[in-house]
């Protein structure tokens, strides 16, 4: 099993906690490992995973699946951006312990360090047709409505942004289903994206199907009262 | 924010989209810090083949680089000497250097948005969403 990155001095009141779902992902992205790595062998790919959080699961795909990768990590939330930042920091100088290399005390990491965390709602201010792998665990849970963006830092709903999804949990994740041709690079694209049961997911697979995907459910999972799926999207060629 | 991202990001607004002017975004006021990253030849010939060398160009010349070639350097082979000087050089610029503190505005729509902390912030205030 590949380790799980630390996460640690993050703020839950602000910044959400990884829970079941997040550890699903990385599931996910275990069992995807040899698939994902055969399809980025001949090239850089530029990795974006939306809503960031705690950065457990772009440190997790940094660290265990394609360290030789340019990363760019988006969220919403400011204080989840510097949580991204920080937890990769965190897992940096762990794995600068781990090195038992006492001849050359270097502190140099011995992979590229390419992450970049972005204050962007979705990948707006990302260029088209660039992104080869994408993930989302999206604010899912259906809610009478999607909260609007704070405007005061210390405002305490920010964390809210993380999990409501508007009608059926789905307004923030069709927004980008809608858009994912426009966002995936069209050659290599693969997009991972997180679903509950009453997202109706199978619905999701049919109607994108229909728009030319290939839609997989890698990964299915009872987490408490939630049945919680993750989707694979790419392109029909 | 490295220098190597302002490659991949531009302007949030949806009308500038389709503008050519949209992308690279200018950048003014930048204050830089170098970090060091383990120095990788055959990853940056390798990452060379995706980037926009003119979006390298004009951003390099807003941050007071005007050294690059002007085409994209191809096929350098890291046992050449005068290619490893090449390859050092984009190794600082693209990978060490981050942008700390500054301003990217968008050459078509002129809207400012601002890096701090190492983090650029994209969000749109409601009207231009």
């Amino acid at each position: 099993m590949l380790p799980t990155p630390i996460v640690k001095d993050v703020d839950y009141e602000k910044v959400y906690e990884p829970a079941e779902d997040s550890f699903l992902l990385l599931d996910c992205l275990e069992e995807e490992q040899e698939f994902i790595q055969s399809r980025f062998k001949n090239i850089i790919p530029i990795i974006t995973e939306i809503g960031g959080g705690s950065g457990i699961v772009t440190t997790f795909l940094h660290k265990n699946i394609l360290p030789n990768s340019i990363f760019i990590t988006t969220d919403i939330n400011p204080h989840a951006c510097e949580a991204i930042l920080n937890t990769v920091k965190v897992n940096k100088i762990d794995q600068d312990q781990d090195q038992d290399k006492p001849s050359t005390n270097s502190k140099i990491p011995t992979i590229p360090y390419l992450i970049d965390s972005c204050q962007m709602d979705l990948t707006s201010g990302i260029k088209a047709q660039e992104i080869d792998l994408l993930v989302f665990n999206p604010p899912y849970v259906p809610a009478e409505i999607v909260p609007e963006i704070p405007t005061n830092l210390n405002d305490d709903t920010w964390l809210d942004l993380a999990l409501m999804g508007g009608e059926d949990g789905m307004i923030t994740t069709w927004k980008i289903l809608d858009n994912l041709h426009n966002i995936l690079n069209p050659l290599h694209g693969v997009a991972y994206i997180l679903f509950c049961a009453r997202n109706k997911p199978d619905q999701v697979a049919q109607t994108m199907t229909s728009r030319g995907w290939n839609v997989e459910t890698v990964i299915l999972r009872k987490a408490g009262w939630e049945v919680l799926s993750i989707l694979k999207f790419t392109k029909t060629s | 924010m490295k220098f190597l991202t302002t490659n991949f990001v531009k302007c949030a607004v949806k009308g500038c989209q389709s503008s050519q002017e949209s992308f690279p975004l200018k950048y003014e006021e930048c204050q830089l810090v170098q970090e060091e990253q383990e120095y990788n030849p055959e990853f940056i010939t390798h990452m060379l083949e995706r980037l926009d060398w003119n979006a390298i160009l004009k951003v390099a010349h807003d941050l007071g680089n005007d050294r690059l070639p002007p085409n994209k350097p191809e096929n350098l082979d890291p046992i050449m000497e005068d290619d490893q000087a090449v390859l050092r050089d984009l190794h600082t610029l693209l990978l060490e250097t981050q942008i700390v503190e500054g301003k990217m505005v968008c050459g078509n729509c002129e809207h400012i948005y601002y890096i701090k902390n190492s983090i650029p912030n994209f969000l749109l205030p409601p009207h231009l969403c």
